[in-house]
Order: C-alpha cells, then structure tokens, then sequence
C-alpha cells in the first residue's frame, strides 16, 4: 500500500491503532483515537477489537467482514440498523471505512431527527389544533343550543298563562342571550350566523304572537288563534325555531365529532411518529456504539443528550396528546345528548374541567419544532468532531 | 495529498449515499407534498358564498333550490347560502339594523322594497337586469333606478274547486260559508290569506282606479269601497259567525286549508287561493280547477282586472358574486327552470315554454292570462303598502273574521297609521289603469 493513498486517518483504523497502541506501535493517532483511549478505554481495559475493519471474527464470503453487529452486545438493533443500512464495505484497497460509516451515521440521524420532528409537529397539531376550537367555540356553542332550546320550551309552557307573565318574558331572554353567545361562537360560520339571526327574528315574532294571544279572553278564538301562530313559528317541521336550531345543533355536534376523533390520518401520523423516534432511538444507540467500538468512547455526551430528549420529548407529547385527546373525548360523551335545565349548566361546568389545560398544551408544539432543532444540533455535535478528523486530515 | 471525505471511500458507496441522499428528499418531498394537498384542498373547499334571503321554506323552497340555485352552484362554483322563513320581513329588518343584511333577497312586497330603496339600502340593477325582460308593473322604477325584478310570479284573483264540481254547484257553495276552505295561519304573516280577498273584492267590485287609489294610500280605509270589500269577504266566510267555522278559519294554516276538500263527505269545495297553491297535494289529488273569482265574488264589475303577486329579487350588498347570481336569477334560463317546476310562473317573455311543450292545462292557462296584454294585472296591495300597514292590515283581517263588529275602530287605526308621515307608497300597482 502506497502511503497517502489511503483513505483512513495517520494511525489506521482505531481498532488497528488499538492494536498498534497495544504493541506500542505507531504514535500518529488520531486526536479521537487519543480521546477514545483516554475516555473510553480506561487503563487496564483491554480493547475489544471488534470493529468490522479489524482482521478477526469470521469472514463474509468474498472476504468482506461480518457485520459488526452480530458480534457486539448490542445485538439486535444494531443488527436491524446494518440490514436497513447497506453493509461496510472495506475500501477495495483494504483501507478503513470509518469516515464512510461516519458520514452515513451523521445523515441518517439528521435525516431521522428531521422527519420525526416534523411527523410529531404535525400529528401534535392534528390532535391539539381542534381542542382550541372544541373549548372555544363548539362546545360552548352546543350548550347555548341546547340551553336556548330548554328555555324556549320553558317559554312555550308558560304561553299558556292567562295574562302575560314574567317567566315567558324570562325565558324568552334566556334563548335570546343564548343566541347571542351562540353567534360569539361563531356557530357554522357566516351560514350559520345567518341562520342564527334568522332564529333570532323567529324568537321576537314567537314572543309578539304569544303576547297577543295573552290580551285576549281566557276563552276567546282569537286567542287560541294567535297561540296557534306562536306554535306553529315554535314548532313548524323544517323552518319553525326548534327545528332550525336543532339542525344547527347537529351541525355543531357533528363539528365535534370531527373536531374530537382519532381519524384514519391521525393514525398513520403516529403511527409513523413512534416507527420513526424507535428508528431514531436505535440509530442513536448503533451510533452510540459504533463510536465506542471505533474510538473507544463509552459514551457520547451529544448522543447520549440527543437520546435523553427524544425520550423526554417523546414521552411528553404522548402523555400531553392522551391527556388533551381524553379531555375531547369526555366532551364529546357530554354533548352527544340533548341536554335540559340543570344538566345544562353542570354539563358547562364538566367540558371546561375537561378541557382544561389543552389550550396550553396546545401551545407546545412550537417546542416540538425547537426540540427537533436541538435534537439535530446535539446529533450534529456528537458526530462533528470525528467526521472533522476524518475530513482534514492529510497523510 | 488530502484525503477523500468520508462518503466516498469505495466506488460501491457513492450510490448508496446517493441513495441515502435521494431517499431524504424524496421524503421530505412527500411531506410538502401533502402538506400542499391538504393546503390546496382545504382552500379550493372555500368556494366565495353568496347569502340569498326569502320566504319559501318547504316544497317551494325544495324547488328553488334543485331548479335555480344548483344549477348555479355548479356552473359559477359559487355557494349560495339560502335562508327561507315567514317572518322573512322580521329578520331583514333586525339583518339590517345590525349592518349585516343578506347579499340578495327576495321579498313579497313592493312596499318593503321600496321603503329600503329610500334608506339607500338596495343596489340599482339597471345594468344587471334586461330591461325589456319584464313588464313595467313588475319592475316599478323608482328615483329612476329599477331596484327589483320577479322572480316568481301568481295569480291571486282565482278560486280553486274539485274538478267535476258543476257551476250550479260552485255558485251554491259560494253563497255557504262553511264551502269556503279559509286558512289564515302562516306563521308570522298570519293574516295575509285575509287581505288577499279584501284586495280582490274591491278590484273586482270597484275596478283597478279605485284599487290603485287605495294601494297608494289615496283612498281611506274607512271609504265605503273598502269598507264595502270588508263585509263582503265578512258574509262569504262567516266572519263572526259559527263559532267552530271561525275558529277552524283563524287556526288552520293556509297550505292545509283545502285538506278537508278530499274528505268523505267534502268538508269544503271553494279556496280563494294563489295560483301556487295547486300544487298542494290536496289540490293535486282532487284535480283542482280554477276559475276567475270575479264570478263568485258578489257584485263585481271590473272586466278582465287581475290580482297579482310577485317574489322581487333585489341586492343588498353589492359583491361579485351576488351580482353574478342576480344575472342568473334574472335570465331565462333560471326563470324557465323556475316556470318548469310549476312553484309559480314566470312573467319574462323570453321565459315561456314553447306552445307544444307538455304541460297541464291550468298552469299554461294561468301562465298565459299573467301575460295576457289586453288583461289589467294589479299588484297585490298590502304587498305594495309600506310593512307597517301591511302587517296591521294583516291582524286587523284576523281580527275582523273573529269580531266583524270591530270594523270601525279596525278601519280607523288603519287610516291613523297610513297618515303617518315618512311611510313610502308605491306609485303604481296596476299595469293599466284609468
């Protein structure tokens, strides 16, 4: 072999500067070769050599080296990772492949660390994104629904009276404020304002025939004539009050249905998430491992930083989603029935428990975005330094 | 000499970082990709609306909707967002008041419209609306400016019987009460049944001079022309009579008031009723006729003089979109659509179904007498008075079937108001008039 035709650092291979720094051969180590004795390699502790590069362990047909990771304890993953990876190859001049191996390690955890922080932001936000409009706007607008029904069923019960009565006159306000609130809420957006407004003018004409009907004789046919035009602007099938407000209401629960269900898509979102942090996970620790055998570190401190991350990241968003997703799907349970008088307002009171919190965890998927960024900076910086050496080194 | 970089250490690894390097973009393409997907689809989803208000609701509305307003969904891509109720007049007013009216809406009465051109609340459509397209009656121009035009159309000087029901027959059960199928109820505009026959006694007892004098606020309530129209509605139904006939007048809706005429015995043979009200299903399965009321309607004189209703178009908020669906509303095509559903007619020329076109024989009878040119058509009158009046002629009618005696103090407080300074008066109601 021709010097400085070799594609590995002064020193060889760190599993041969292993071997040479046994038999006190070669001193040009590399400075990752030093640090990886000096770190990882405490005195006393014999080198392992099990790098794919070394000489021992059987041989691949066609004189390429087994991989590695049948012989490293790190077993399994690391032996996933080679079958995902194509398997080293020694330069076919025999030379080192480690700033190959380097190379590859860096991009796949860059590549990894970017594509989960992006299935994770987006399969946060598919969760997390409806529960703002679930607490602000839906729910709420499903319980004024149903609260401006009950009162005017209320109102049509007190109709009847003999003279007109101040629990017609309340009611009558309750429905027209729950109207209100229910417009705040931005109930089916412009179509649906519109049709509250219609309600609305509905409700006012409800109450001046109701009120006509009261001045007239307890016996009256005008009276029971105006209190049949009440009802039928009550009650007509299709365009009467209820019925407008209860084909809203539908609208409105069937926003939360949507707004509140795990999806097909929300599925493969994460299901791709947690293929993809495993897939990360493991890269990490082959990489992790990769290095100890090569440089002899035991440890890493930007992987191992990386890896503590996307453990803890992992672990808090799934724990915010189940959290955020439950409180959903309590609410739904809750608003999947009519509701009447009292349940109304304890049913106002469980959805904001329930609901609870979500708005905050909602604003943490732009931490998502600035822990993948960290994630990839600490993978950078783990591998950085080795691959440096591997770049600039002249022989 | 340096050393190669890391990748490229044996031949064999150049593709596979390559590949490596593929995959990455290519993934990473995919997700912009769907992320674009999802982007594109949910904004082509948000297709520009237009708000349209009117006061079909049910089978009319039903019709609207399959013959006028999908077609125009699909052809313009452009979403209409109809709302219909009876208390049509209530909710725009509280829409306008609020500064947030519908686009479009289609309204009854001329009075109201006009009352809302004088406020500056309606867009002219002088250059959206063919000005040969309608009559001069239809499309009254006001300050100079054409604000609405009909949509639909109905003849109301008609009164409907069971096919094979003998004129010896009709002219004994127009001289019965209780053979008149009287409904008043109709939500809101509970009533209005009523004033339909008060309009169209004093047109055919007192011509369309007087009638128009009256729909302008001319001629006072309390006049013994209206008054006479009042009395003679008051005997032909049995105002203040039996007890169970008024009550069953005031509490059945007006859709359902020609139920009885397919019972066993007939409760009822008469309706004096809108041409629209044929394709109420009792109507249809007793094969309704009609003739012109003039000839049940006690002492009537005017010859060839028809009462007439119309649904007006008029824009409220002037948007690409609306303008785009009044140029729809207003073709021949959407009005054809309209004419073909038989919900009510069109009164564009250009509209007509072409003689030999398939159709019954008292819908193209109906059709051609709302265009007959030698035939006087006066617009429904409460519908030209301004909304005050009408709706306090509208009660004052519920009132005067239950407690005729109310007359005086009905049509007084109806002079009162139609005094009231600032109310806006249609010019013109009737297409000829002396």
């Amino acid at each position: 072999m021709t010097p400085g035709t070799r594609a590995t650092p002064p020193g060889g291979d760190p599993g041969q500067e292993a071997r040479a720094g046994g038999r006190g051969g070669d001193l040009r180590q590399s400075s990752d070769a030093f640090r990886g004795r000096a770190g990882g390699n405490r005195p006393g502790v014999p080198s392992r050599g099990t790098s794919p590069d070394a000489p021992a362990g059987p041989a691949a047909p066609g004189g390429r080296p087994a991989p590695a990771g049948r012989r490293t304890p790190a077993g399994r993953p690391a032996h996933l990772l080679h079958r995902l990876l194509p398997p080293d190859r020694r330069a076919p001049d025999g030379g080192s492949t480690t700033a190959h191996d380097l190379a590859v390690r860096h991009r796949l955890l860059l590549a990894l660390s970017a594509l989960l922080t992006l299935s994770l932001f987006l399969s946060y936000e598919g969760v997390h994104g409806d529960a703002n409009p679930l607490r602000t706007s839906s729910a709420p607008a499903v319980l004024s629904l149903d609260t401006a029904l009950y009162a005017l069923g209320q109102a049509q019960r007190d109709a009847g009276a003999t003279a007109p009565t101040s629990d017609f006159q309340k009611q009558i306000s309750v429905a027209a404020q729950s109207l209100a609130a229910a417009a705040g809420d931005d109930v089916g957006g412009p179509a649906g304002r519109q049709a509250l407004q219609t309600v609305a003018g509905l409700i006012t004409v409800y109450a001046v025939k109701v009120q006509q009907a009261q001045l007239q004789p307890a016996d009256s046919v005008l009276r029971e004539a105006y209190l049949s035009y009440a009802t039928s602007v009550l009650t007509d099938e299709g365009s009467g009050i209820q019925a407008r407000l209860k084909a809203l209401q539908g609208q409105q629960r069937a926003a939360v249905h949507r707004q509140t269900s795990f999806g097909p898509l929300l599925w493969l979102g994460w299901t791709t998430t947690l293929l993809l942090a495993l897939a990360l996970g493991a890269a990490l620790l082959e990489t992790q491992l990769f290095l100890r055998r090569r440089f002899r570190r035991r440890y890493n401190r930007g992987l191992l930083a990386a890896g503590a991350l996307l453990a803890a990241g992992l672990a808090a968003t799934l724990l915010f989603t189940v959290w955020t997703h439950q409180g959903m799907a309590d609410t739904r349970a809750l608003l999947d029935r009519p509701l009447t008088g009292r349940l109304i307002t304890d049913a106002g009171q469980h959805t904001a428990s329930y609901l609870a919190h979500t708005g905050f965890r909602a604003s943490a998927a732009v931490w998502i975005l600035i822990g993948g960024i960290l994630l990839m900076a600490l993978a950078e910086t783990g591998l950085r330094q080795h691959i440096d050496d591997y770049r600039f080194r002249t022989r | 000499m340096s050393a190669p970089q890391g990748g490229p250490a044996t031949p064999a690894a150049a593709p596979r970082a390559r590949r490596v390097r593929t995959l990455t973009v290519v993934a990473s393409c995919l997700v912009l990709l769907a992320a674009a997907v999802v982007f594109a689809v949910r904004a082509l989803g948000q297709e520009p609306t237009v708000t349209l208000l009117a006061n079909w609701t049910g089978t009319d509305e039903r019709n609207f909707r399959e013959s006028v307003i999908e077609p125009f969904e699909r052809k313009y891509h452009i979403h209409v967002d109809y709302q219909g109720s009876s208390a049509e007049s209530q909710v725009l007013g509280a829409d306008v008041e609020a500064g947030t009216p519908p686009d479009v809406v289609v309204l009854t009465g001329p009075g109201e419209l006009a009352d809302y051109a004088r406020q500056g609340q309606l867009k002219p459509l002088d250059d959206l609306v063919p000005r040969a397209g309608f009559g001069a009656s239809w499309t009254t121009p006001l300050d100079g400016h054409v604000y609405w035009f009909p949509l639909k159309a109905d003849l109301k000087s008609i009164v409907w019987y069971p096919a094979g029901t003998s004129e010896r027959q009709r002219a004994e059960a127009a001289g019965r009460p209780g053979r008149w199928c009287v409904g008043m109820g109709s939500g809101a505009t509970s009533g209005w049944p009523g004033t339909d026959w008060i309009e169209d006694i004093l047109l055919q007892q007192y011509g369309p001079g007087t009638y128009q004098r009256w729909a302008r606020g001319e001629l006072p309530w309390t006049s013994k022309e209206v008054r006479s129209a009042w009395t003679t509605w008051g005997r032909l139904v049995g105002a203040g009579g039996d007890r169970e006939l008024v009550r069953r007048a005031l509490k059945t809706p007006y859709q359902d008031a020609s139920k009885p005429v397919t019972g066993n015995p007939r409760g009822c043979t008469l309706e004096h009723q809108a041409s629209f009200i044929r394709n109420q299903e009792s109507w249809k399965r007793a094969d309704g006729r009609y003739e012109p009321s003039a000839r049940r309607i006690p002492g009537a004189r005017a010859s060839d003089a028809w009462e007439v209703s119309g649904d007006l178009v008029a824009l409220l908020h002037d948007t690409p979109e609306a303008r785009t669906l009044i140029r729809h509303l207003a073709s021949a095509g959407a009005q054809r659509a309209w004419n073909a559903e038989e919900s009510g007619f069109s009164v564009s020329p250009g509209a007509q179904p072409a003689p030999s076109d398939a159709g019954a024989a008292w819908h193209r009878s109906l059709a051609a007498t709302l265009l007959d040119d030698r035939a006087v058509h006066c617009f429904d009158a409460s519908d030209a008075m301004p909304p005050s009046v009408r709706d306090a002629f509208a009660e004052a009618a519920i009132e005067f079937l239950a407690h005729p005696d109310h007359l005086n103090a009905l049509l007084t407080s109806l002079d009162t108001l139609s005094r009231t300074q600032g109310l806006t008066w249609v010019p013109s109601v009737c297409d000829r008039a002396p």
